[in-house]
């Protein structure tokens, strides 16, 4: 019995994506409610909108530009966003989360990985979708965090079998310990890189957790 | 050991086989006879010209008749000889007699110094010169000759130059010709060897491409014998994978910035279209794949996308160090694909999952 509903707000610029999105939303268990929706940025910050738990964003809106610049907005004032995007680049994966987005989403990815997106940022953690752990495990770039065998090779596989389960049964390991392995991984990219609020959420979280230790850091 | 000698050296060691017949000739032919005619002051140092000289000719031909060019200290030693026999030779033959029948040397030094230095032709000239003028100096040296005299001296001087300058000249042109013709004659072998190589490489593409054809050519004969029926789904699933390894292959020679992605999703295509319900990721920025080493990275995703039954995941990643790509499908059971020396190819099952993965560690 959830105290409080879960609220998002939705921002794409095509009304059906947004009726899909608020559809999946919805049709959760527990739901989560759609505050607003519309397709510009305005909609995260006014009204009903402002007050939503999570937004989930997409980073092109109606240009050929991907609006990072309100993506950092956003995040600098508090909010957890998912990025929910057609591109399934790396570089502009590893970029959102450089600025701070909890979760990035391609939109081949179906309800549940949103699902699960949506409810981890509500909660102030990080969610990485099969997509995202290719990325991370791809990440060539030089300020990439050091990951230990194991964590690479948990992305690795969760990024081929999008399945957890298969993933637990192929290391020998629990799906709860392949979780945990993932949100280590993303506490390693939090804190690197430039500061936000969002990444210090989810530090905080893994230490609450007992994820990482506080001497860790 | 022969080791190959470039053509004009040929042409050049068979002038000097002629040249050695002739000195010879000329020397114990004609000019042992006039030594022996003629009176000399002092009549050693015409002997010892003479002796010198036959020294000099049977040294050379030790090399010559062998057909190797005589060492560089053996030509040197050898012209100086000569050209000090020249000296000799000249002083002992009274100058009234220069020229005449009893200076056996003149014409004689002169086929010995082109013997010596046939293929040095600047040296050549500039020892003809200087037996020249030693001749002539001598000769002039008696005071001025009569008209009559200088006309048979002339005579015998042009008419011996000349021809001497004309074996040079045209042992010359010989070779020069020859090695034309050895260049031209290289030259039409390397075209050959070209063409040759061209058609055993068009050759191989052509069994290379019906090797990677697969299972389609046994696939159709089966069919078309009636040993395999199109009813069967083993046959059907032997179908799929033919279609898949055509549909790769085709692909396989497109010109794509990236095309490993590119393969696969051909093969993608193919079982999407028996209706599998296929998801294409791909991670990292492409990287260079030899052809052989994709061919065996792709071959067994083929294999494994005409297995699987509804859905299948496949999976591109590209690492600083490796390439790994991967099928995760519902397939039941799962074929083992043969390991390459370079590709590592992994299967299993899992559940209701099949898998197989197909890396490559990159060198470097």
């Amino acid at each position: 019995m959830a105290p409080t509903e879960l609220s998002a707000v939705v921002v794409d610029d095509h009304p059906a994506v947004r009726a899909g999105v608020a559809h999946w939303l919805g049709s959760g268990d527990p739901p989560i409610r759609v505050a607003a929706a519309g397709d510009d940025v305005r909609v995260a910050w006014l009204d009903d909108g402002a007050d939503a738990d999570v937004v989930i964003l997409d980073l092109h809106l109606g240009g050929p530009v991907p609006v990072m610049g309100d993506l950092r907005r956003l995040v600098q004032a508090g909010r957890r966003v998912v990025v929910y995007s057609m591109r399934a680049d790396d570089a502009t994966a590893l970029q959102c989360l450089e600025l701070g987005a909890l979760s990035y989403l391609t939109k081949a990815e179906g309800a549940d990985h949103l699902l699960q997106a949506t409810r981890a940022a509500a909660d102030g953690r990080a969610y990485t979708p099969p997509s995202l752990a290719g990325a991370l495990a791809g990440d060539r770039s030089d300020q990439r965090p050091a990951l230990t065998a194991r964590e690479v090779e948990v992305l690795v596989e969760w990024f081929q079998s999008e399945s957890k389960h298969l993933v637990a049964e192929r290391l020998g390991i629990s799906q709860s310990t392949v979780n945990s392995h993932l949100e280590h991984i993303r506490v390693k990219y939090a804190m690197r890189g430039r500061e936000a609020p969002t990444k210090a959420m989810l530090v905080a979280r893994a230490i609450q957790d007992g994820l990482v230790r506080l001497d860790d850091l | 050991m022969s080791e190959p000698r470039p053509p004009a050296d040929q042409v050049i060691a068979t002038v000097r086989v002629a040249l050695v017949c002739v000195v010879a000739v000329l020397q114990f032919g004609l000019g042992l006879r006039n030594l022996l005619r003629h009176d000399y002051h002092p009549r050693f140092l015409a002997v010892g010209a003479f002796v010198a000289l036959a020294c000099v000719t049977a040294a050379t031909a030790a090399w010559v008749l062998r057909r190797r060019p005589p060492p560089e200290p053996v030509v040197a030693a050898g012209t100086a000889i000569v050209l000090a026999a020249s000296v000799a030779a000249t002083t002992a033959t009274p100058a009234a007699d220069q020229f005449g029948p009893a200076d056996w040397a003149f014409g004689l030094i002169g086929w010995h110094l082109l013997l010596l230095l046939l293929d040095r032709a600047p040296v050549l000239f500039a020892a003809l010169g200087v037996h020249f003028a030693v001749t002539v100096g001598h000769f002039l040296a008696d005071g001025v000759p009569d008209r009559v005299e200088l006309g048979t001296a002339g005579t015998v001087v042009i008419g011996t130059t000349a021809v001497q300058l004309a074996a040079a000249v045209i042992s010359h042109l010989l070779s020069r010709r020859s090695r034309e013709a050895m260049a031209l004659a290289a030259e039409r072998d390397r075209l050959a060897t070209r063409v040759l190589s061209a058609e055993q490489w068009e050759r191989g593409q052509r069994t290379a491409f019906a090797g990677h054809l697969g299972a389609t050519l046994s696939l159709l004969a089966d069919l078309a014998d009636g040993l395999l029926d199109p009813r069967k789904p083993d046959t059907r699933r032997f179908a799929a994978l033919a279609a898949t390894q055509l549909r790769r292959l085709f692909a396989e020679n497109d010109d794509v910035p990236d095309p490993l992605v590119h393969e696969l999703t051909a093969c993608a295509d193919v079982a999407e279209r028996r209706g599998v319900d296929v998801s294409l990721a791909v991670s990292g920025t492409a990287v260079d794949v030899p052809d052989h080493i994709r061919r065996d990275l792709t071959g067994p995703v083929a294999a494994a996308l005409a297995t699987a039954g509804t859905r299948a995941r496949v999976s591109v990643l590209r690492t600083d160090t490796e390439v790994r790509v991967a099928v995760v499908s519902d397939a039941g059971a799962h074929a083992t694909p043969a390991n390459s020396p370079e590709v590592n190819v992994e299967s299993g099952t899992y559940g209701q999952y099949t898998r197989m993965e197909a890396r490559w560690r990159r060198q470097s």
